[in-house]
């Protein structure tokens, strides 16, 4: 989330598209609702009439996989109807800045953007460029005419996205969309918010990122970005998502989403040469250009003392990716099932129903050697062995399941969407021989190193040289019990040597040996202080000369009214609420709408007063600088060249979807997407057996596979079975009825369902045809309940396609068919 | 009696505000210790289908044609209305239903001999019985609010749908709010469960003009009475007799 | 010695005091459960035996009821000119000067008495059954509710009327119910029809 739950009271529009909040979001819905009560108006766009379109003041569907049409026809209606913020979009934006007069896109190129290589499926991003002056700063033309410049191109390639193309694509009734473009558009004025709520019905596409891209664009064009009541909102599912990712869960970033090195990257200083952007822009902040300060200290974190200047502070210790290479989940298991892994670390997951293709999955585990289950159940993961399918007897893998506990058995950290970091405490003691996550890595750690010091082992070093400063260590070395503070307090950062600033005479110590950081910009490159996710600095303070835990704050003042709650818990970065916020300002620094003034620059003290402000620095409009602090040109991106499918999202359908041809080109589907091909990789595409639109999604009562909720009996009472949605119509044509179990399957799969036959979806009109669309949650699994009754999961139907940026699997729109158990 | 009345706790349920996410359903089972059941899925999102003696509350989930769209999707709470005429309670053989400090009708489990007389006086099919043939219900969670406490279900709920507090007070506030409608602010003398509608309440699926069966009325305003004050006057009569008439005397053999 | 004469059978005796005291067991359960008499409750340790002393109450009640027809319907529904006079004067009881005509066996108040604990017990007797049994039909509970009161009402009415004429209002009848025998003298005294009949007059 660009802002935070409660910040959701503040917008006069909400556009739920890509997500339920009702549903799986309640507590989001309590601001949305308080909104409301304020006279805001909450959008619902979804292909099924959900819990949040029940409550929503307008409705509208479109058919699963066609979000950048919707939202490309709105980024048109906004420009035609005049209803964009000029001074946010000249000022703030790149829509000013002049583009290599050799791109071309899709309105030139027939869906294709200048630079595409048919061959590796990829685009060659040259073109993708500004045009630079003398100095290597943009060119730009303020009045927005020049027909080189973002605004043009942005003007030119979204005009092909009128209505009634638009309405051919999703199926939306016309006055619907209309409807919705109309109010969100109302939000351009400077005293009206809008904001946005996505979750996996965006990001689970082929075309993911870019769903979410378009949006910005329109976020950008409205200017409700930076301001309070606007933003994205990525609606996290998982209570600690943001956490992990924070954290570097995913393969491609270490913790502070900074880049994994690759191969190529050969020492530390290549790594910050290729990583650090460069800006010759003066008055943009480019606070990327401190990634040096980052790696070193959290290299200093990992590997301690072991960790010096002459060995780049062990920077070749850190795993480093082929080039090029994607590690992502699909990938993972498409290995595996190629015999590429001896083992898997199953850690708080459950593969077997959360995998796309999971029949894929399940097929993947029998090559395993060994598959180790920390859960807190067995699950369908920990007994794929005698799952649906299997032969016992034939499969070699051999299962350790390792209980950990519930986050209600231990103490330690969350971080929610609005990335606040939140302090918990342990509520009962861990039951049976269950342990804490942070326990079971600290025994197999030790474990582990002493086998590496016994018997060397390949690259022993990574491993050896970790410094794990977790608590009391017994006689043989071994942490016996992990303290949690201290691995909060080594993620803040420490000063490891007296630092002076020696730009004052005489030198000032700024960092005393020892002592805790108080914030990132202190942060050294040169091994002098530590700090294991540099995003999180500042979390674990020295005050007054005693450790802080800010995570554990529970401040309920609120200055400003806008729910800010500063004293609350801590927010990344510097307990910032807002991010971006000093686009909620004109070029004075006064608000834009001083109805919900974030920020707001004194000028008499020279200082900021409200949230945390991105960056001391004064006003764009004195001598300050530029208000996208993250960005190397200070300014957000309405031209974004850095996504694999080219700087303007376009629309592409789903690789299985139930159209011949993509009405907007030849391009039917997104031509940077990778194809699995092997025989368990099945696909079909307007094909007779599989006629329906199916979608996946989750409903309030269960939680991911459900292997938590499954086994909650008072969840499992409310949703105890696998069920079907689809409309009454469809119902007629297969001549099922409500409540009658049916069997839905796809290229892949197929798993039992009961069908849920309602008003609430309906047929979609396509062009001349029709199309149906159902729905199933994904959250029932063949090993409990263990008669079966609740039936499987849903994913034995969803493809094994990803987002050509993400590879987050296209869960969200595939072909299935339904027919009567 | 009037102050009591005028003090009246009560549930405020805002269909309006609520999102169906059944918070409430499952903070009801946590705080009353109440098992879940087996169930399977009726082509529906509601879930147990009805009140059972595991489920004190539930959310209906109707679906009614709409205007702007194909459907309307309507979710209510389900669960006692603790009626100031409480039928249950007039009933009740033997006081086990029973009124709280707070207005609410609650079950004493000791007291309930399982006889099912007030599930068939109660106007809104509220009252179950469970394994221990024992009268279960939503009772406010008057052990909770006579801690100070707010009942679990509205405790948890996210949006406001469901409301504790000073019954007229909270009227008073949902007609300013814009709620035509509040369903029970009459019926049966005042439901200690009230609904705010902005709608006909029957489109929620609200019982229409919710009486206490005749015949429960007819025995409490006259049987009961006549039962107690006909001992007494049979008795008085027989004391008279005696003094004034005196009892039959032998009469001389003829 | 004076001649003794049988008026009622041992077991009729006996059923009687079965009859009267399941009754009266009955009543005095039935007030604690219309009026929540905790203190009677806690006589028989609490709601719950209580009801379980009620309704077996019941069952002895209702047999002793339909056994007690072999020993009162036939008189029950025999009515001659002198049971009208003997209306005409109520009985005698509202003035000890007026002419009581000659009875039988049992007076007419008495044998109304007696249909009216069979027509009352035979509706309380099912009301209560089906209380007891058929809880999941709404409308026959609702029914049996109201049965059981009304005819409990009946027997409020009556049974303390009975008590008081077989007791303080005619002294000796209490005694005659106990021993079930009567000298012959005060037989043909108190009942010369059913001596007549019997032809000991």
């Amino acid at each position: 989330m660009t802002n935070h739950w409660i910040d959701l009271k503040n917008a006069d529009v909400i556009l739920a598209m890509g997500s339920n909040p009702a549903s799986n979001h309640p507590i989001s819905m309590k601001w949305i609702m308080r909104a409301r009560e304020k006279g805001a108006k909450l959008i619902c766009v979804d292909p099924r009439f959900t819990q949040t379109a029940a409550k929503a003041d307008l409705y509208a569907p479109l058919r699963s996989g066609t979000d950048i049409a919707f939202l490309g026809g709105m980024i048109n209606y906004i420009l035609e109807k005049d209803l964009y913020f000029k001074d946010y979009v000249v000022n703030y934006t790149n829509a000013s800045f002049l583009v290599n007069p050799d791109y071309k896109g899709p309105a030139d190129l027939d869906g294709l953007f200048s630079g595409y290589n048919a061959e590796k499926r990829n685009y060659d991003k040259k073109t993708w460029s500004f045009q630079l002056d003398e100095n290597g700063i943009a060119l730009k033309d303020p009045t927005l005419q020049n027909p080189n410049c973002v605004f043009q191109l942005l003007k030119k390639h979204y005009s092909r996205y009128n209505v009634d193309k638009v309405v051919d694509i999703t199926g939306t009734p016309k006055d619907k969309l209309l409807a919705v473009y109309e109010l969100f558009g109302s939000t351009g004025k400077p005293d009206r918010a809008g904001t946005e709520c996505y979750a996996m019905g965006w990001t689970q596409h082929t075309v993911g990122t870019q769903n979410i891209r378009t949006m910005t664009i329109i976020q950008q064009l409205l200017g409700n970005m930076g301001i309070a009541g606007g933003g994205i909102n990525a609606m996290r599912g998982e209570a600690n998502v943001q956490g992990s990712t924070d954290y570097g869960l995913l393969f491609h970033i270490l913790p502070g989403y900074n880049p994994t090195p690759n191969a190529s990257l050969v020492d530390l200083a290549t790594y910050n040469e290729k990583n650090t952007p460069k800006t010759k822009e003066p008055r943009s902040v480019n606070w990327w250009s401190n990634r040096p300060k980052y790696i070193a200290s959290y290299l200093k974190a990992v590997y301690g003392t072991a960790a010096t200047k002459e060995n780049d502070f062990g920077y070749s210790w850190l795993p480093k990716i082929d080039v090029g290479q994607n590690a992502s989940w699909l990938m993972i298991f498409d290995k595996m099932l190629k015999g590429d892994f001896e083992g898997f670390f199953a850690w708080g997951q459950n593969p077997a129903c959360s995998g796309a293709n999971s029949n894929k999955t399940r097929q993947a585990m029998t090559k395993l050697k060994w598959l180790v289950n920390v859960n807190l159940f067995d699950n369908e993961t920990g007994s794929f062995w005698r799952g649906p399918g299997m032969n016992p007897k034939e499969i070699q893998t051999e299962v350790f399941m390792l209980p950990c506990c519930s986050s209600m058995e231990k103490q330690g950290s969350i971080a929610n969407s609005g990335r606040w970091a939140q302090w918990r405490y342990k509520a009962v003691e861990p039951i049976g021989q269950s342990m804490p996550d942070a326990e079971i890595i600290n025994e197999l750690f030790f474990k582990v190193k002493e086998l590496y010091k016994k018997e060397g082992g390949a690259y022993p070093d990574p491993i050896v040289n970790l410094a794990w400063e977790y608590g009391e260590k017994d006689a043989a070395g071994k942490v016996k019990h992990v303290d949690v503070h201290a691995i909060a307090k080594e993620i803040n950062g420490y000063w490891l040597e007296d630092v002076y600033d020696n730009k004052v005479s005489p030198p000032k110590l700024i960092g005393k040996k020892g002592d805790l950081v108080t914030s990132f910009p202190s942060l050294q490159a040169d091994g002098t202080t530590s700090c294991g996710n540099w995003i999180y600095c500042n979390s674990y303070i020295l005050k007054d000369g005693k450790e802080v835990n800010m995570m554990a704050r529970r401040g309920k003042d609120d200055p400003t009214g806008l729910g800010l709650y500063a004293g609350w818990a801590w927010a990344w970065p510097v307990n910032r609420r807002i991010i971006y916020n000093r686009a909620s300002v004109d070029l004075q620094g006064q608000p834009l709408d001083p109805k919900r003034p974030l920020v707001k620059w004194d000028a008499g003290k020279k200082a900021w007063i409200g949230d945390v402000p991105d960056g001391p620095a004064p006003p764009m409009g004195t001598d300050g600088k530029f208000p996208f602090i993250m960005k190397p040109d200070g300014v957000a991106s309405i031209f974004g060249p850095g996504l694999a499918e080219g700087p303007f999202p376009e629309h592409y359908e789903a690789l299985e979807c139930p159209v011949e041809a993509n009405a907007m080109s030849k391009q039917r589907v997104n031509p940077t997407i990778k194809i699995f091909g092997d025989k368990m990789d099945a696909f079909a595409s307007c094909d007779a057996r599989y006629p329906f639109v199916g979608t996946t999604y989750r409903v309030s009562e269960h939680w991911q596979t459900g292997c938590m909720t499954r086994h909650c009996s008072w969840l499992l009472e409310m949703q105890p079975q696998n069920f079907v949605e689809m409309s009454l119509e469809l119902a007629k044509d297969l001549k099922v009825g409500n409540g009658e179990t049916v069997i839905v399957s796809s290229a892949r799969g197929e798993v039992k369902a009961v069908a849920v036959v309602s008003e609430r979806f309906k047929p979609f009109k396509i062009a001349s045809s029709t199309v149906h669309q159902v729905g199933l949650p994904w959250h029932f699994g063949w090993q409990f309940p263990e008669d079966g009754s609740g039936y499987d999961s849903a994913n034995l139907l969803t493809p094994n396609v990803g987002d050509a940026n993400t590879m987050i699997p296209e869960s969200k729109a595939f072909m299935v068919n339904v027919r009567k158990a | 009696m009037a102050n009591e009345t005028k003090n009246r706790k009560g549930m405020m349920v805002t269909p309006e505000l609520c999102i169906g996410c059944r918070a409430c359903q499952v903070a009801c089972k946590s705080w009353n210790q109440l098992p879940g059941t087996k169930t399977t899925n009726n082509g529906t999102y509601q879930n147990p289908p009805d009140l059972n003696s595991t489920a004190f509350n539930l959310i209906r989930y109707n679906e009614v044609p709409g205007q702007e769209n194909p459907v309307r999707w309507l979710f209510v709470s389900r669960r006692c209305m603790h009626c100031e005429e409480a039928g249950c309670m007039t009933i009740c053989p033997t006081g086990a239903i029973y009124r709280t400090a707070d207005g609410a009708v609650a079950v004493n489990r000791d007291k309930c001999i399982g006889c099912k007389l007030c599930t068939n006086a109660c106007p809104f099919d509220v009252p179950r019985y469970d394994a221990e043939n024992k009268m279960t219900k939503c009772h406010q969670c008057s052990d909770r609010t006579a801690a100070g406490m707010l009942p679990a279900c509205v405790k948890t709920c996210p949006t406001g749908a469901l409301k504790y507090g000073d019954r007229d007070e909270m009227i008073k506030t949902a007609k300013s709010d814009g709620f035509k409608t509040i369903y029970g602010e009459q019926d049966l003398s005042g439901l200690g469960t009230v609904y705010a509608f902005k709608d006909e309440p029957k489109l929620y699926g609200m019982k229409e003009n919710p009486t206490i069966p005749g015949s429960v009325v007819f025995w409490h305003t006259y049987l009961k009475p006549l039962s107690f004050i006909g001992l007494g006057g049979v008795v008085a009569a027989a004391a008279i007799h005696y003094l004034a008439i005196g009892p039959h005397k032998e009469k001389e053999e003829v | 010695m004076a001649e003794i004469v049988r008026k009622s059978s041992v077991d009729e005796i006996l059923n009687h005091w079965i009859l009267a005291g399941s009754c009266i067991l009955l009543m005095i359960t039935g007030f604690a459960f219309l009026f929540h008499m905790e203190a009677v409750a806690s006589v028989f340790g609490g709601f719950n035996t209580m009801k379980e002393v009620h309704n077996w109450g019941g069952v002895v009640f209702t047999l002793s009821m339909l056994y007690s027809m072999r020993h009162y319907l036939k008189d029950a529904f025999e009515y001659d000119a002198d049971d009208a006079q003997w209306f005409k004067v109520a009985g005698g009881y509202l003035s000890h000067k007026v002419k009581v005509p000659p009875m039988g066996k049992y007076n007419p108040g008495q044998k109304l008495y007696y249909l009216a604990v069979v027509g009352a017990g035979i509706a309380i007797a099912l009301s209560g059954f089906a209380i007891w049994f058929m809880k999941d039909n709404g409308t026959i509970m609702l029914l049996a509710h109201l049965v059981h009161n009304v005819a409990f009402c009946i027997f409020v009415l009556a049974v303390p009327v009975h008590i008081y004429l077989g007791t303080l209002a005619n002294p000796g009848t209490f005694k005659l119910m106990v021993s079930g025998t009567l000298p012959l003298e005060e037989a043909k005294r108190r009942y010369p029809k059913w001596m007549k009949a019997a032809g000991k007059m």
